[in-house]
């Protein structure tokens, strides 16, 4: 068993308790934002920054809000959240938000919710505790994406893909859970443990 | 037993109160309708509000709140999620305004404030809210903003004046590779004129004189071409001949070179390709090699000489251009790369290098660096095999 790369049984069992957790953070949103939202099945891989940071290239617009917020204890990272403009657009119109303040402030408290959704349930599952830092926010042309500093402290992680949608109001973002190596492992104990109870 | 139990409820609930008085952040309990409930020491101090003035009262009657439309939803999300929701005083500056009068917090009329909003796990309808003044760091923030925002302009002022110092630059070129054809056509007319006086002009000579002026003037407007072409900034990178860069590069320097004796030799392995912005590292070796001919105009050296050698490593190609014009002096060889540094006694922009840098650091990924003695300078360049 490789030491630094989850399973497909690993990563079975992280897929299913990702799936127990946006189901939760889902309705939260779609209560937020009074519109119905769906979270596109996660994608789990572990891949290395360099290899994220193409990936990121590859998103098709060309400037993204990137608002990020770390969470702390035996589990620890970071989460990062991207919208495109267009899409912040559009949840800007439809929270009818008056001012660029409002809507980084909506930004921020969806990467808040779904970052403490995602965590907290995972924390939850693993029998630990996780806090949370406050969420920040910038705004970041893809062509500057590698001087984000957030990415420069990670060299391996733990992305966790998923899609945002609200269909009628054509707002969609993706949410990254970014780990570094001790949280990998630790990650990697505690889904064996779960594996075990459940044979 | 059950005495010491209620002596250590009492001794606990004394502590938690003694912290709530002296800590320095405000906090405050409410529901999902901004009904008040508890309203610590420091909020009383900072608001000049009395506690039991406040309590049952809604927060939105008190203080004329940002967007109430806003806190509602985070105290429910926080309710419904049990995990904290947030204001940032980086996007949101402030929930409750507290005037601030220090003088050096004078960039903000009221205190920036971070504010967690937690949901109590006990006592399911209530948040603590818990403000933290963040004034200070915003302030540092809004300084940095402003002077990121000075290197900005300073930077955009730099490069246009880099590109007027490389335009002068190439005018000055341009001028030496006209020199000699322009003289060639003065000439041409002066023998024409000369033919005429003596009534020895004859069809034979107008017609050969016509041609060679007129080829003479395709040249000099073939030079203007390369030029503009060679000058243009390139968007994509394409695969690169070294062996053929350094070629090109001679095209624009050659007359110089012959006119003040200078001899050049260029060692390249065979088929040196590398994959990068070809005028981008043309001109920055052009105005490496100028930079050589240049030192040469302001030493009396005999035998001068600029070598060429480039050869392959594992990771990158390797360039260095070595002269033998006197080197440069000891107290100025940490200061050549500096914007507005030049040595020269006349028409030195003091950019030149401070270009190559900036062009062949950050555009090619590469890097220069540069060693002098008392014979002469080398310049070290390494380039990736792909930008």
């Amino acid at each position: 068993m490789s030491t630094d790369i989850l399973s497909e049984d690993e990563k079975d069992v992280l897929q299913e308790l990702m799936n127990i957790a946006y189901g939760s953070a889902t309705a939260v949103i779609a209560q937020m934002l009074d519109a119905f939202a769906s979270l596109s099945i996660p994608n789990i891989q572990v891949m290395q920054v360099a290899t994220l940071l193409k990936t990121f290239q590859e998103l098709k617009s060309t400037s993204y809000f990137f608002a990020s917020q770390a969470f702390h204890g035996e589990f620890d990272g970071e989460s990062a959240f991207f919208i495109n403009e267009e899409s912040a657009k559009n949840l800007a119109l439809h929270l009818e938000l008056e001012n660029r303040s409002d809507l980084d402030d909506a930004i921020l408290e969806l990467t808040n919710v779904l970052t403490s959704s995602l965590t907290s349930r995972l924390a939850q599952e693993m029998q630990t505790e996780v806090g949370f830092s406050l969420p920040n926010i910038s705004k970041v042309p893809l062509n500057k994406i590698n001087d984000v500093a957030s990415f420069q402290i990670y060299s391996k992680v733990i992305v966790i893909d998923t899609d945002l949608n609200f269909k009628d109001q054509k707002i969609n973002g993706k949410i990254f859970i970014l780990t570094k190596d001790e949280s990998i492992q630790w990650l990697k104990t505690k889904l064996n443990i779960i594996l075990e109870e459940l044979i | 037993m059950a005495q010491n139990k209620t002596k250590h409820n009492f001794r606990r609930i004394d502590l938690d109160k003694n912290i709530l008085s002296v800590i320095n952040n405000g906090i405050l309990i409410l529901d999902n309708k901004l009904q008040i409930y508890s309203f610590n020491k420091w909020m009383q101090l900072h608001t000049k509000l009395k506690e039991n003035d406040v309590i049952g009262k809604k927060l939105d009657e008190l203080f004329p709140l940002p967007n109430k439309r806003t806190l509602i939803r985070k105290i429910e999300t926080a309710l419904t999620m049990q995990t904290p929701t947030y204001y940032t005083a980086s996007v949101s500056h402030y929930l409750i305004p507290i005037k601030i009068n220090q003088i050096e917090n004078s960039l903000f009329e009221y205190m920036q404030q971070d504010v967690s909003i937690i949901p109590l796990a006990n006592k399911k309808q209530f948040v603590a809210v818990i403000l933290t003044d963040q004034t200070i760091m915003a302030n540092t923030n809004a300084l940095l903003k402003k002077e990121k925002e000075k290197n900005r302009l300073q930077y955009k002022q730099l490069l246009a004046s880099s590109r007027s110092a490389a335009m002068g630059e190439m005018i000055s070129m341009i001028a030496h590779q006209w020199r000699q054809p322009l003289s060639l056509i003065n000439t041409l007319i002066a023998n024409i004129k000369i033919k005429k006086e003596l009534q020895l002009l004859d069809e034979e000579i107008i017609d050969n004189s016509i041609n060679k002026i007129e080829d003479t003037v395709k040249f000099l407007s073939h030079t203007i071409d390369d030029f503009r072409d060679y000058f243009k900034p390139n968007k994509v990178a394409t695969n690169v001949n070294i062996s053929n860069l350094f070629g090109q590069s001679l095209f624009f320097l050659k007359n110089e070179l012959k006119q003040l004796n200078i001899e050049y030799d260029v060692q390249i392995e065979k088929d040196i390709d590398i994959y990068t912005y070809k005028n981008e590292l043309l001109q920055s070796i052009i105005n490496i090699l100028k930079n050589s001919i240049d030192a040469f105009k302001e030493s009396n050296k005999k035998n001068k000489k600029i070598s060429v050698f480039v050869q392959k490593e594992k990771k990158y190609i390797l360039l260095e251009i070595d002269d033998n014009a006197g080197g440069i002096a000891k107290e100025n060889i940490n200061k050549v790369f500096d914007p507005y540094f030049s040595t020269k006694s006349k028409n030195g922009t003091g950019l030149g290098l401070y270009m190559c840098k900036t062009i062949l650091e950050e555009h090619l990924h590469g890097k220069i660096s540069l060693t002098s003695n008392t014979n002469g300078t080398k310049v070290a360049i390494q380039l990736p095999y792909k930008v």
